[in-house]
């Protein structure tokens, strides 16, 4: 019975100690969002009260004869409002003439003088001759204008700061709270799972191990008895030729298969080692292992930046109910979360298409897109089902540079079958050769390439 | 001063502009043309009591066709069982009301409730079974409820029909309501139905039902469960399909289960495919097209009247043309030459001014 209720415990407290690190993420990515916005409300009021405050100055400063910027810029722009009115009257006066076949030069003096006349009264509009008693007006005013400025001003940022320090304290608080939360709950889960820990274990450095794996379709061994490892950091490539079984290895790791024999094991995002045999389908992203297609999966209904955020499903912590009334949690969520699309769509240098859609994009695009909807869920391992297939030389040498760039910036570990041989051999760490589902050789692309095995297997044995 | 004037005009309207593009403007103007036409009833204007009916009845089936356009736009979902769902929340008012004597509150929960478990039973059929073969299992069920309607005298008084005197109770007693009321309520509840399937649809819920219907080998991939969205589009819009079916026994008083056939599900589903499966303003204008046509417009000529069959050839025609020239939908009509007239418009604008102010060079 004990071994029971501690299993089932211990999936409790895994599932508490995973919102909370999705809460960490979430509060560490919403201040800097909530402080932007604060600013800019800030700012703006700041620049209504100023506005205000120049007008009311400027009550006082036009009978008292006081020449300032704004003054100046306010009566510039109303002499060009004037001029534009003018130039327009004067092109309906000659297009009217025109029709007629009349000259027109009369009404077009007209109009020169009845603009004159104009100009003149705006300049004695806003600079009239000043009286005494609005000079000493102006003196005594200007003065408590000026202070009621300051007060109002130092009022308003004096409430932004405290806004300011509220919500940073708030945000703090609850990072501490649920970083101490963590830590008290990992404990308690060690202590559980002891020995669980100590049933599956992997090699240092190991990502993914395949262990005997065989994959039976009726009497097809399609996978046979199939081993290796995939190191933390490397770009990890599998080749073969067509229906090696590649396609069905990718299918058995991601569950959409389920192998006839043979374990699989994966260090999760919490460096856990998880025996992947006992996930289901949807569950394998929360692991860290994201896959992309062979022929691109796009929603074509949504355009790109919300199809990145397809894949960023199982981070949302907002539910149903939040989804149905819109909730306040969902709204600063989907804020976050755009902000991180946006930020992988700049990385891979394709943010021009964020508000695209999908139908019609060019195949290099599509791909690209796809690698940033990998990168929505924070994976550990990205699985790629060949992502050259369909693209011309330069897009690939592109995605060649990308796919590193990932594994760089984004700590990633890649795994990925291929076809173009050039892409492999240029971006692999490790290559493995399978032929007929069973191992041929494993090693560094020039060993593979030298090797005579895989060489008979790709062009036919003598 | 000038400049003061121009920077609040832009304030007021960047105001304005504000609370025209909100997502729910629409939704409150199309409301509040339901409504204008109940108000102008009660300062005087004579409008008919068909006219009145018939935008009643249209808004029930804009609510349950809402559900319905969860399932089929969203989900990719064909379902042909709605009547069935409707007939239930219509028989569920009326026996609670008149034989238990229960409030209205515990009518829409209990209807919520069976809902749910009707909604749990038909999306674990649909994970086996997808497409046309899912539509013919839903019309199995439906005529199956068809039946039952028919034969369980007892609660639904079989063939005759089942009536109410227009009485509700609202906590204990029995209230006898005006349908103006319940016509001014079922806008209301429509207006808030359209918010919330809007906030559905764009939510992520949304988006993860929209890549089930693209791909659901790509959907799991992405952590979607097919198991819970299958579940949660079907109970969804048998919700909907519920509460539309309570408001419908509420206004109209009387429910038969000749209503409650085939005829009726396919028209909803002509409706939502006319419309436009994945717009809310498609769904209101095919109901419109398919049902407020008919109630409103038809009804009022003895010609019509005398040879019901003519609408029913009419909405024939109508989905035949649809689907051949406008595969998205009426909707997708309307933006094409909106945005047509736009373009004509603004060359128009073009000629007058080259006329007026005389070409540029």
């Amino acid at each position: 019975m004990v071994p029971i209720i501690n299993q089932i415990y211990a999936k409790f407290l895994e599932k508490r100690i995973n919102s909370a690190k999705t809460k960490i993420e979430f509060y560490d990515n919403f201040l800097p969002i909530k402080l932007q916005t604060l600013e800019d409300r800030y700012n703006r009021k700041v620049e209504i009260i100023k506005l205000k405050y120049k007008q009311k100055l400027l009550s006082l400063e036009i009978p008292a004869g006081v020449d300032s910027e704004y003054l100046k810029e306010i009566y510039e722009t109303e002499q060009a409002n004037l001029k534009d009115k003018f130039y327009w009257k004067e092109r309906i006066v000659k297009a009217s003439s025109q029709r007629k076949g009349e000259n027109g030069k009369e009404q077009i003096q007209e109009l020169e003088k009845e603009k004159s006349i104009k100009a003149n009264a705006i300049k004695n509009k806003y600079y009239p001759k000043s009286t005494s008693e609005a000079i000493k007006n102006y003196e005594t005013n200007q003065p408590i204008l000026n202070e009621t400025l300051e007060a109002k001003i130092t009022k308003i940022q004096t409430s932004y700061q405290i806004k300011v320090d509220k919500f940073s304290n708030k945000s703090n608080k609850a990072v501490k709270r649920y970083q101490e939360i963590n830590i008290n709950l990992s404990a308690k889960l060690h202590e559980i799972t002891k020995d669980k820990i100590a049933k599956y274990s992997l090699e240092e450095n190991v990502v993914l191990s395949l262990k005997s794996l065989s994959m039976h379709f009726g009497g097809l061994k399609a996978v046979d008895d199939l081993s290796f490892d995939v190191k933390e950091g490397e770009i990890f490539g599998l080749i073969g030729p067509n229906g090696a079984g590649k396609t069905t290895v990718f299918n058995c790791i991601t569950r959409f298969y389920k192998p006839t024999l043979g374990d699989i094991y994966f260090k999760n995002i919490y460096d856990d080692v998880v025996y992947l045999n006992d996930k289901l389908v949807h569950n394998i992203i929360k692991e860290g292992i994201v896959r992309t297609f062979q022929n691109v999966e796009m929603v074509w209904e949504l355009n790109v930046i919300d199809n990145l955020l397809v894949a960023a499903h199982t981070i949302y912590r907002s539910g149903f109910f939040g989804h149905l009334f819109n909730s306040r949690l969902l709204r600063q969520e989907e804020k976050v979360m755009r902000r991180k699309a946006m930020k992988i769509l700049e990385d891979l240098g394709i943010s021009a298409y964020q508000y695209a859609y999908p139908y019609g994009l060019p195949y290099g695009i599509l791909k690209k897109i796809e690698l940033a909807r990998t990168l929505m869920a924070n994976p550990k391992l990205i699985i790629l089902d060949e992502p050259a297939a369909g693209l011309n030389d330069v897009e690939t040498a592109d995605l060649a540079k990308v796919i590193k760039k990932i594994r760089d910036e984004y700590n990633a570990t890649i795994f990925l079958v291929e076809h173009d041989m050039g892409l492999v051999m240029d971006i692999c760490d490790t290559v493995c050769a399978i032929s007929f589902g069973k191992k041929l050789a494993m090693g560094s692309p020039k060993e593979i390439q030298n090797s005579k095995v895989v060489q008979e297997a790709y062009l036919g044995g003598e | 001063m000038m400049i003061c004037r121009t920077e609040v005009c832009k304030d007021r309207k960047a105001r304005f502009k504000q609370i025209t593009n909100h997502p729910y403007f629409g939704f409150f103007i199309i409301t509040f043309l339901m409504l204008i036409v109940q108000l102008l009833r009660v300062t005087g204007v004579p409008v008919s009591n068909t006219l009145i009916r018939a935008f009643g009845i249209t808004m029930i089936y804009i609510i349950i066709a809402l559900g319905f356009s969860i399932l089929l736009g969203y989900a990719g979902l064909a379902s042909l069982g709605t009547a069935g769902f409707v007939g239930i929340g219509t028989y569920i008012l009326g026996y609670f009301t008149k034989n238990l004597e229960a409030s209205i509150f515990i009518v829409i929960l209990v209807s919520i409730l069976g809902a749910i478990v009707i909604g749990l039973i038909v999306g674990f059929i649909s994970l086996r079974i997808e497409g046309m073969y899912l539509a013919i299992i839903t019309l199995g069920l439906s005529e199956i409820l068809n039946e039952v309607f028919k034969n369980a005298v007892s609660i639904t008084n079989g063939t005759n029909g089942l009536g109410l005197d227009s009485q509700l109770i609202i906590f204990k007693n029995l209230i006898f309501i005006n349908h103006n009321t319940i016509f001014i309520f079922t806008a209301i509840i429509m207006f808030v139905m359209m918010i919330l399937t809007l906030n559905l649809i764009k939510s992520p819920t949304g988006r993860a039902l929209l890549a089930m219907r693209n791909s659901t080998s790509a959907a799991q991939a992405m952590g979607v469960s097919i198991l819970k969205y299958r579940l949660m589009a079907f109970i969804v819009s048998t919700v909907y399909a519920m509460l539309g079916g309570v408001i419908y026994m509420s206004y109209i008083s009387f429910s038969i289960p000749t209503t409650w056939s085939l005829a009726f599900s396919l028209n909803i589903l002509a409706a939502v495919i006319v419309g436009g499966s994945q717009s809310i303003y498609g769904i209101v204008l095919g109901t419109f097209m398919i049902f407020g046509l008919n109630l409103g417009v038809f009804q009022q000529f003895d010609f019509f009247k005398e040879n019901p069959a003519i609408s029913v050839m009419f909405n024939g025609l109508l989905i035949i043309l649809v689907i051949m020239f406008y595969p998205g939908g009426l909707i997708r009509l309307v933006t094409t030459t909106y945005y047509k007239l736009k373009n004509a418009l603004a060359k128009l604008k073009m000629k007058w001014r080259n006329y007026r102010y005389g070409s540029d060079n």
